[in-house]
């Protein structure tokens, strides 16, 4: 049974290396044969000699790495813990949500990127900007999750918790937080990408450092082999956050 | 092994029963008169339950039987009950450690194991963390839950369920319990088995049991009393004594002819009740 398993999904993945394979055989030579013109689409051995040139050798591409990681880790936290504390105090002031919910519905309406010279005008070149960006993203997500789940709370523990004669503090710390969590983790998961989003696009407009900034420079003198390169490595980050954050759930809530 | 009660609250230890002057329960003309819905959910409802005794309320649904309970639970806007009320002396409060209250849903956390469940009550009342450890430890074993104890509820079936739910509900130490049809969500063998749990509990300590159900068999195989209640507006129809020995197992009694004589008594009282 078992081994059945595990030869199927070998023949799945030798079926998606063959996939890729034939697909990135075909695109070096849809390049070199002047089928489609290289500028446009670069090449992969161009690609692979980029990434590794500017990762291995020059290591030009650790330092904006590290400067747009750096950049989403603190929008990240700074939206997240500020989502989560507004979200309860929300959840345990109604009229607070009341008077606060339309302003913050039209705000989040704004696309945020638009936002993003403003921000570079107020905090300039610099992170300061970026984590702007990242922030007025990331607290909206985080926020609306929170809500939800600390709404979300079964009406049988509030009825349980009343007949023990709960205080208003343990009803919300036994019963509405955790039942809460599960919501905000997947508003924090949402939260972390868009964070990304948020660094690297204020990144694109104008920057000091990071992955976008290399990136928009690269696209502007078409060197597309580069700007491909970059692509890559920001949907290995994604890929690679989406998957922490799952592995840190399961970890978590055991119990779901 | 005993649990270890308030002295003031206890009213038997394991084996002997005293009988304290005072009832336990006391409704006196109590009507309920939800104003929004006008709505006369019961009315001029009076019933003593002594210290000790079980009682059940059985009657058709609708019939304000659940409200009762609510209402002794303090769970209902003061301003929709009449007449009076008391709980262990005293007017219902919400939250008051005189009552434990057990649901008819199990609403145990499903991110506590079944030993967080079954100390979440003595937690709540704060009853110290090493005495609600050892008290939720000796009941998840009474209920035969011994090796589940760091199960989460999603791995529990229905049944094993609601056994956490009896070892939270028995392990506050307060001497009345009220149930809203604590087993109507579970298939038939696995109620009988659970009422026989219940009972095994109840008779080490004999605490004050107001019972809610629709279960005729339930409330009879039970209780020293049987309520028997008409359609709304709730009054009490009959009040039947249940001449059974204790203690008693519930799976025996099926198969005992003064069981189903008694049965067959409360079934016809309730049926003139439906037919009125």
């Amino acid at each position: 049974m078992t081994d059945e398993r595990m030869w199927g999904s070998g023949k799945i993945w030798a079926a998606r290396l063959v996939l890729l394979a034939v697909f990135f055989v075909f695109w070096e030579w849809a390049a070199n044969s002047k089928l489609v013109d290289p500028i446009l689409i670069g090449r992969p051995t161009g690609i692979v000699q980029y990434l590794w040139q500017e990762v291995f050798v020059t290591q030009s591409l650790l330092s904006d790495f590290y400067w747009s990681m750096g950049g989403t880790v603190i929008a990240f936290v700074l939206g997240s813990v500020s989502g989560v504390l507004v979200g309860m105090l929300f959840v345990t002031s109604p009229t607070t949500e009341a008077v606060f919910n339309p302003i913050f519905t039209a705000l989040n309406a704004m696309p945020r990127l638009a936002l993003a010279p403003l921000f570079i005008i107020w905090f300039g070149l610099g992170l300061g900007s970026k984590v702007a960006v990242g922030v007025s993203l990331t607290f909206f997500i985080v926020l609306t999750s929170t809500v939800a789940g600390g709404r979300g709370v079964n009406p049988d523990h509030i009825t349980l918790a009343r007949t023990l004669g709960a205080s208003e503090s343990q009803i919300f710390r036994k019963f509405v937080l955790p039942s809460a969590v599960p919501v905000i983790f997947n508003g924090l998961r949402l939260g972390l990408v868009f964070a990304l989003l948020g660094v690297i696009g204020a990144e694109l407009f104008a920057s000091e450092h990071g992955l976008g900034q290399t990136l928009s420079v690269l696209a502007a003198s078409f060197k597309t082999d580069g700007v491909f390169g970059i692509i890559f490595l920001l949907s290995m980050i994604g890929v690679g956050i989406s998957w922490g954050m799952t592995s840190l759930e399961n970890r978590l809530l055991r119990w779901r | 092994m005993n649990i270890a009660m308030n002295p003031t609250q206890t009213k038997a230890s394991a084996g002997t029963v005293a009988k304290p002057a005072p009832s336990s329960i006391i409704f006196d003309k109590v009507s309920v008169v939800f104003e929004t819905a006008k709505l006369t959910a019961v009315s001029e409802f009076s019933l003593n339950i002594a210290p000790g005794e079980f009682v059940s309320i059985v009657g058709p649904s609708g019939c304000g039987k659940t409200t009762l309970l609510n209402f002794a639970a303090g769970l209902l806007p003061s301003s929709a009950g009449r007449g009076t009320m008391l709980v262990n002396g005293k007017p219902p409060v919400t939250g008051s450690h005189d009552v434990a209250y057990m649901l008819a849903r199990d609403a145990l956390a499903p991110w506590r194991t079944a030993l967080g469940n079954a100390e979440l009550g003595t937690e709540v009342r704060g009853v110290p963390a090493e005495k609600r450890r050892a008290r939720a430890l000796d009941l998840l074993e009474k209920v035969g839950l011994k090796g589940f104890e760091d199960a989460y509820p999603k791995a529990l079936s229905q049944g094993m369920r609601q056994r956490v739910a009896l070892a939270r509900t028995f392990s506050l130490d307060s001497p009345i319990l009220l149930m809203d049809e604590p087993f109507g969500a579970l298939d038939a063998q696995t109620k009988l088995q659970l009422e026989d749990v219940l009972l095994s509990l109840w008779q080490r300590e004999r605490r004050t049991v107001l019972f809610i159900t629709h279960d005729l068999s339930e409330a009879v195989s039970m209780s020293d009393r049987v309520i028997v209640m008409s359609s709304r507006p709730g009054r009490i129809i009959a009040d039947v004594p249940i001449t059974l020995g204790r203690p008693r197992s519930v799976r025996a009694l099926q198969k005992e002819a003064h069981y189903h004589e008694l049965y067959s008594q409360v079934w016809s009282r309730l049926e003139e009740g439906l037919s009125q």
